[in-house]
């Protein structure tokens, strides 16, 4: 009995110590498993240093369109400080228009320049004179590159990431302080901190205080949910120890520092205190003060409940509190806490280098134009074309005016959107994305993604492909009149123009300068849509667009971004310059990576673009786009074209100077009618953006092969100024024969060079 | 073999920096002139009078001819030394910025294209010498230098008859 109780209770023990061992091996299994994917993931993520993405360097000559003013503006945005510049690099002193500047050594793409001392002079629109050290003239001088942020080329996430040596010691202290006081003390999970939280948590009846740590907190962002059950807690806490066991005290808290959630700005997480420094400030981290640190260190515990932009109230009492804290621990003195308590949150306005839209635009690019694999590789630096100022004036322009229009409109529940990019023809560079009127948020990047019926901005394509035919010159005449087709399927077309009037016979350049559609669809119909397409395809479309009438009048849908790679061959001189916002990309030794090279490529001839961009400035002085003539600078020549899609759905406006070309789209984002044609919603973001821009009149060089004759604006006869008012100038071929005005004696420019010439042009080709 | 690939590509890129830096050097004086003009813009301008005021006539053809300023003289002169050693890429993007500097100063996309036949990028030269041409309009010296330019890319792609054709243009002498 005795005996078989005792083998009994023997088997019960053989079966409970197997269960246990069982129990033991497969907690050691599961154990090791957690160790190994901590291990890896965080070694992982810890070294994976994101690319550091650079605007376009400032340069500096004599000449060169900066003021004063502007050059100190450069200089803060670059975080130079004001003081004795032979305490370091970094600093400036300035005294008038005179500029002392401690320059940083910085990597440019084609070089590493040292520290030096500089003296810039300046008037209040311009360089005057730059000089070294020693006095030596310095014909030209570059401010450093600005960093805009930072991109991971491959999973796209941006996070700006700081190494231990770029946290502020005032952080690091009050960060520990105010989530995990034990930090240093525990091995990633604190009993005393749970007893604690659960004591608190008995009295007041539920969950009020978290016993997690740091270590426990940086582990549930890697890996885990949000769900609170035990396996969880119990999967947490071994991760914790695990992590403690390989790595030390302070990766753990810099990989916490990068890692924790701060915000949603958009679509898109702000993880980790570089970045929401500049989301929330625009400013790098290290030049917070205690107050702004605060708000960020507050913030921790509940990014949307503090959100300082939905609850200023809530965040400022949060942050004031962890500003007593600090005192009370004396990481800052009283003064300073009582201060910092009774300022302002400190929020950045919008605008400024936080450029969300055009880092989309470079990770799309860097993906083009480099091999994956290069992309991978750790502490890469990307020099973008993004221009500041440029980026700046486009956002200010295109908020402002949208404001004003979601004033005057009557449809209350919804607000107007928005697209804004700005390019330099000649190279293709962008230099700045506009993807909607909220400038921060990462949402939905209009400029690039919205695919929109483009209207009349068509025309110029349609009108050159005419020039390109050899039958039409810009004095040919049209005749605005209805015309009606019948479609393939059946149906009756039968357009109309913007006014619903008809304007009888025009010459050409009037027709396009106040966008005619009666007129261009007769013409596009003459010379055939293939021959359109064709040249639609050749300025930069890269998709055939239908062959239906109606693309004669812009039914053809595309984004501001194809928008603007069409319009470049044209503010080009007929060359396409392939868009780009990635200039170079440098490894962490400072040599280039490979890229698909720029390339320029003819896209029409020079001779039937010149034509074209002259009638394209006379829509800005007597065409649709007139009302730009009073608002920009006196005496900058603009080209450009409106565009309107049908019942005003989309408002549009592409146009260039000497230096840029910018389109702007306007419109809703559930497609609804506007009421507003492209003169009246794009235009005006246009004129204030390009009018804020330092740039050069549109003066190109005429070909040789043309010349300048003038006609009347309404008949197409040629003419002189002094006998017909509306006389303009536009460009033919030499020695082409133009029907003349009765009244007015014989050409200007002699009848016998005109014959001259036009033996000259029969006999020689 | 490699390496017999890359001595010859060295050789290659050596040469012609000699061939370039030698054209250059006689061509020096004409393209970086005296530093007392500071107008960065081709002088005088020729003005197509596009908003067509209605008080003169069309203007005479207008004399012209292309300079660098000191600044982007003095990234010219740059960009050669960094070919000289070699190094294409930096000289690619100094010109880049001389041309965000004057993007339509001929004489810096002939050295641009200049650059591209070094670097083999033929194709690219004749863009280059092209688009220089069309700015070049009106100013003979920048327009003798566009099209040598021209005809040596076109050579270069074996279109000797097009190269033939260039030079036959009366601005070419």
């Amino acid at each position: 009995m005795v005996r078989f109780k005792s083998s009994r209770r023997r088997v019960l023990l053989i079966i409970a110590g197997s269960a246990l061992v069982t129990l033991a091996a497969a907690t050691a299994v599961w154990v090791v498993y957690l160790d190994r994917l901590v291990t890896r993931e965080f070694q992982g993520r810890h070294w994976s240093v994101p690319a550091r993405v650079y605007a376009v360097p400032v340069d500096l000559y004599v000449g060169a369109p900066v003021g004063a003013d502007d050059l100190e503006d450069e200089l803060r945005r670059l975080h130079y400080r004001r003081g004795d510049p032979a305490a370091g690099p970094g600093v400036y002193r300035r005294q008038g228009g005179d500029f002392d500047v401690h320059a940083r050594r910085v990597r440019f793409v084609e070089e590493l320049r040292e520290s030096e001392l500089i003296s810039i002079r300046a008037g209040s629109d311009s360089i005057t004179d730059i000089r070294q050290a020693d006095d030596t003239e310095l014909p030209v001088f570059r401010l450093d590159p600005l960093l805009v942020g930072s991109v991971f080329p491959i999973h796209g996430e941006d996070r700006i990431v700081l190494s231990p040596a770029d946290v502020p010691p005032l952080l690091h202290a009050a960060i520990k302080l105010i989530e995990d006081r034990r930090f240093d003390q525990h091995h990633g999970v604190d009993p005393y901190g749970i007893l604690r939280a659960t004591w608190a948590n008995l009295r007041a009846g539920h969950v009020v205080q978290g016993g997690s740590t740091l270590t426990q907190q940086l582990v549930k962002n890697y890996f885990l949910t949000d769900e609170r059950t035990a396996r969880r807690k119990a999967t947490e806490a071994v991760m914790a120890l695990r992590l403690e066991a390989h790595f030390s005290k302070e990766e753990i808290l810099v990989a916490y520092l990068n890692e924790v959630y701060l915000g949603q700005d958009g679509e898109r997480a702000v993880h980790g205190f570089g970045l929401a420094s500049e989301y929330y400030f625009a400013q790098p981290l290290d030049e917070l003060d205690a107050g702004k640190l605060a708000l960020l260190i507050g913030l921790v515990k509940g990014p949307s409940y503090y959100d300082p932009r939905k609850h200023p109230e809530r965040a400022r009492a949060r942050r004031n509190l962890v500003l007593q804290v600090m005192a009370d621990a004396h990481l800052i003195d009283a003064a300073e806490a009582k201060r910092a308590s009774a300022a302002l949150l400190g929020l950045r306005p919008p605008g400024g280098s936080y450029v969300p839209a055009y880092l989309d635009l470079v990770r799309r690019h860097l993906k083009r134009d480099y091999a994956e694999a290069d992309l991978a590789a750790a502490g890469l630096a990307v020099y973008t074309s993004l221009d500041p100022r440029a980026q700046a004036a486009a956002e200010r322009s295109l908020t402002r005016h949208l404001s004003r229009l979601d004033a005057a409109s009557r449809v209350a529940d919804e607000h107007l959107e928005g697209a804004v990019i700005v390019a330099e023809p000649n190279s293709g560079d962008v230099v700045a994305v506009v993807g909607g009127r909220e400038v921060g948020a990462d949402g939905f990047n209009r400029a690039l993604d919205a695919r929109r019926p483009i209207g009349s901005l068509v025309k110029p394509a349609v009108y050159l492909a005419a020039l390109e035919s050899g039958r039409y010159n810009a004095a040919t005449m049209l005749e605005d009149a209805p015309i009606e087709l019948k479609l393939g399927d059946g149906s009756v077309w039968a357009p109309q123009n913007f006014t619903h009037e008809t304007y009888g016979q025009v010459p050409v350049a009037r027709a396009l300068a106040e966008s005619m559609n009666l007129a261009t669809v007769r013409m596009g119909l003459d010379i055939g849509l293939p021959r359109v397409a064709d040249t639609l395809q050749r300025l930069g479309l890269e998709t055939r667009p239908t062959l239906n009438p109606s693309l004669l009048l812009g039914t053809v849908e595309m984004t501001p971004l194809e928008v603007v790679q069409v319009y470049t061959s044209l503010a080009n001189g007929g060359f396409r310059a392939r868009l780009r916002a990635v200039r170079a990309v440098l490894d962490e030794h400072g040599q280039p990576l490979k890229s698909f090279k720029v390339q320029v490529e003819t896209a029409a001839a020079a001779t039937d673009i010149y034509v074209l961009d002259q009638m394209l400035t006379l829509v800005m002085t007597r065409g649709t786009g007139r009302s730009a003539a009073t608002r920009l600078p006196p005496g900058l020549i603009v080209a450009g074209k409106t565009g309107t899609s049908s019942d005003t759905r989309d408002s549009w406006f592409a146009g260039f100077t000497g230096s840029y070309l910018a389109v702007v789209w306007v419109g809703y984002d559930d497609n609804r009618v506007t009421g507003l044609t492209g003169a009246a919603g794009a235009l005006p973001v246009w004129i204030d953006t390009v009018a804020s821009l330092k740039s050069a009149s549109f003066q190109p060089v005429r070909p040789e092969l043309l010349e300048d004759r003038w006609i009347g604006f309404g008949d197409g006869l040629e003419t002189t100024p002094g006998c017909s008012e509306d006389a303009i100038v536009v460009a033919v071929p030499l020695g082409t024969v133009l029907p003349r005005k009765a009244a007015c004696g014989p050409s200007p420019t002699g009848t016998m060079i005109d014959k001259i010439k036009a033996w000259f042009k029969t006999n020689i080709h | 073999m490699v390496q017999d690939k890359h001595s010859l590509r060295t050789l290659a890129v050596a040469l012609t920096t000699a061939l370039l830096v030698a054209g250059c050097a006689t061509s020096r004086v004409t393209s970086l002139p005296p530093t007392s003009s500071p107008s960065a813009e081709p002088v005088p301008q020729a003005s197509p009078q596009p908003l067509a005021l209605p008080t003169a006539p069309p203007p005479p053809p207008a004399v012209r001819e292309n300079r660098l300023s000191p600044a982007t003289g003095s990234l010219v002169t740059q960009a050669r030394a960094q070919v000289a050693r070699g190094d294409l890429p930096a000289a690619s993007s100094t010109l880049d910025r001389a041309l965000r500097i004057e993007p339509n100063n001929p004489l810096l996309w002939i050295e641009l294209g200049k650059l591209r036949l070094v670097e083999s990028d033929a194709h690219q030269a004749e863009i280059c010498a092209r688009k220089a041409l069309a700015l070049a309009s009106g100013d003979r010296r920048s327009q003798s230098q566009a099209g040598r330019l021209l005809a040596d890319a076109l050579r270069a792609q074996q279109r000797n008859q097009e190269a033939r054709e260039v030079e036959k243009q009366p601005f070419m002498n």
